[in-house]
């Protein structure tokens, strides 16, 4: 049980900043995700976390506790790496009794918190093979196993399901959230899949180059994405982004088009003047004659993906999806009537990129 | 296959047979006197078959033949060689991996530096720190023992074999050390139960770089062994230069030579695929 507080933290190496001046509280009992793509900095700040790196600036408390310069064994945490990091030559039990054996418990402890872990993790028929004779699921899971021996009072999972296929990623994900369940203790999960994230976390902290961009949760990420950089990376097929003028508090031209956006939750006071206007692939729709609230645009291209399809249109020489039922996507016309649905638009400064 | 690249074939494996024959003569002449008696091996020429073979020049070269005052052959001086060797090498295998571990996979400042250091290190001919070494020695009151031929094998070994051990660490995930770390390891604890188990493969190559390099040592064993732990090689070289009856027994010679020559012999026949990665580890990453 930990609340972790991270505070002014800078890493760097050389010239290269990875971690700028991040800060971040954790609660006690969280499950919080990391997201962000490869290079943003979040793997440095789990290995700070654990540890492992050392930070050039600032500070980490667990509990009010400065950890800031302990050794990672010293942290009480338990760790879980993409590459399950094993260690070959033991055995699945040798492998989770290691953190055991070498502080030096006794034979019977190693036993039982092994026997504990096997249990519920379920691999106690795997117990005596070695990493080499099992499958990647099965490996996770010793090393899993292998982290909750210890009695961490926060856990660490650094992409753990990216070397797994997608069935058995499916599967081990509802495991761990499973567990975190179960354990009822902090774990902060590293992922570059946004998938991952959401169906995981109580709130995910979004990382771009070295800076935290929102931590929310899942939902108020999607819906209400803080920084452009967020509604870009966050759902799939991505935010359509749009380049338009605020010409009044309620009304967006792009080109000669004019998009209402009358029940918009401004962040701050609307000012007039060029936005970037995004919205949601599957909050656009296609309206059979112009209204009033219709816009005009060109279809473009047609991709289905099985459940739905995504139509590709092009407004005042910009482009946008729609994710559409495929029913809805058969025989289109080349010229379309767009309609937005407000929940779907987000707002941003074309400079600054944070939400309006 | 045309006939031109048959030819080419026939060249190429013309030139290797006659390179390979060119490179066995030593070895044949040394097996063909040793199987002679001495009358025979001091007349006939060199090149031609014994008339009766036997192996009576091996056993008195091993038990009987002299070397100076001493007449007890050189069998006694084969388990100097052989302490020498054990010792040499398990004590700079170990602290390779050792090296190697820390260069490779521990934070250290400055590894890069100490690399290069080493590599100088590995090339440094062993001529320029024999009269320092000697002193030493001879100031801490070890010169010419067991333990200063040892420590200088180790020494001049370790550069090397550091750096093989180092190449093959770098190949390791480093999540592994991490693992390790967060389990409660310390850096001891991790080399000895982490490391060392996944070591056999890397320590075979080395091992056997450092056994045949310590075994066929001569300059070390004459100049820092002492009469004791005179190694074997030191010892033919004597006995190829007393004649205890006036005239040099050539068998005798050629046979304590074979018998020298034969564990480091042994050793690249039974290991001949680790010993080319042996060659190659040095150069070639992981």
């Amino acid at each position: 049980m930990t609340r972790v507080r991270i505070e002014n933290l800078v890493r760097s190496y050389g010239a290269h900043a990875v971690l700028k001046d991040i800060s971040l509280d954790i609660a006690d009992g969280e499950f919080l995700v990391l997201l962000g793509p490869s290079g943003c900095g979040k793997s440095t700040l789990l290995s700070a976390i654990a540890g492992l790196d050392q930070v050039q600036a600032g500070r980490i408390l667990f509990d009010d506790r400065d950890v800031t310069r302990l050794e990672p064994s010293a942290r009480e945490i338990g760790m879980v790496f993409q590459s399950y990091a094993l260690y070959p030559t033991m055995t699945a039990r040798a492998n989770m009794a290691f953190a055991l054996r070498v502080v030096g418990a006794s034979r019977a402890e190693q036993e039982e918190r092994v026997r504990w872990a096997a249990d519920l993790l379920q691999i106690g028929h795997l117990l005596d093979r070695k990493p080499g004779q099992l499958s990647g699921g099965q490996r996770q899971r010793v090393a899993i196993g292998r982290s909750l021996v210890r009695k961490a009072r926060l856990f660490l999972f650094d992409e753990p399901l990216s070397n797994l296929d997608a069935k058995l990623r499916t599967e081990m994900r509802n495991e761990i959230k499973a567990l975190h369940e179960r354990l009822g203790v902090t774990f902060v999960f590293v992922t570059h899949d946004q998938i991952e994230a959401m169906t995981l976390a109580t709130r995910i902290a979004v990382m771009d180059a070295g800076v935290i961009q929102q931590v929310d949760t899942p939902d108020e990420i999607y819906r209400r994405p803080a920084t452009r950089f967020v509604a870009d990376f966050v759902g799939a097929p991505a935010m359509s982004f749009l380049e338009g003028e605020l010409v009044a508090p309620d009304r967006v031209r792009i080109g000669e088009n004019t998009v209402a956006v009358p029940d918009y939750a401004w962040r701050s006071a609307p000012r007039t003047g060029s936005v970037v206007f995004g919205v949601r692939p599957e909050r656009v729709s296609v309206a059979p004659v112009p209204g009033t609230a219709t816009v005009a645009a060109r279809l473009r291209g047609i991709e289905p993906h099985g459940a739905d399809t995504l139509v590709w249109a092009e407004l005042s020489g910009q482009r946008l999806s729609a994710r559409l039922t495929p029913e809805a996507a058969a025989g289109l016309p080349q010229s379309l009537h767009l309609d937005f649905e407000i929940e779907g638009v987000s707002l941003f400064d074309p400079d600054s990129g944070a939400r309006l | 296959m045309t006939p031109a690249g048959r030819a080419g074939r026939i060249g190429l494996y013309l030139f290797l047979v006659t390179t390979a024959l060119f490179f066995a003569i030593p070895l044949v002449i040394v097996v063909l006197t040793a199987l002679k008696d001495a009358d025979e091996a001091r007349g006939a020429s060199i090149f031609l078959l014994p008339r009766s073979p036997d192996l009576e020049a091996f056993s008195k070269a091993w038990s009987s033949a002299c070397i100076g005052r001493d007449c007890n052959g050189i069998g006694g001086r084969f388990w100097n060689s052989v302490v020498i060797t054990a010792l040499a090498t398990s004590i700079s295998l170990l602290l390779a991996s050792l090296n190697g571990f820390a260069l490779a996979l521990w934070n250290l400042r400055r590894a890069g530096l100490v690399l290069g250091l080493l590599l100088v290190g590995a090339f440094v001919p062993y001529q320029i720190m024999i009269y320092p070494l000697v002193r030493m020695f001879a100031v801490g009151g070890i010169h010419q023992t067991l333990a200063a031929v040892v420590i200088v094998h180790v020494l001049f070994g370790l550069p090397i074999l550091t750096l093989i051990f180092r190449n093959y660490y770098v190949g390791l995930p480093p999540e592994l050390i991490k693992a390790a770390r967060v389990d409660g390891a310390g850096f001891f604890q991790i080399w000895r139960l982490v490391i060392l188990p996944l070591s056999l493969n890397v320590a075979i190559v080395a091992g056997i770089l450092s056994v045949t390099g310590v075994w066929n040592d001569y300059l070390l064993g004459l100049i820092f062994s002492g009469q004791n732990w005179q190694p074997m090689t030191v010892s033919v070289a004597s006995l190829s230069a007393t004649a205890s009856s006036g005239v040099p027994e050539q068998n005798v010679n050629m046979a304590a030579t074979l018998l020298t020559a034969l564990p480091p012999l042994l050793l690249y026949l039974l290991s001949g695929k680790y010993f080319v990665r042996g060659v190659t580890a040095g150069a070639v990453k992981g």
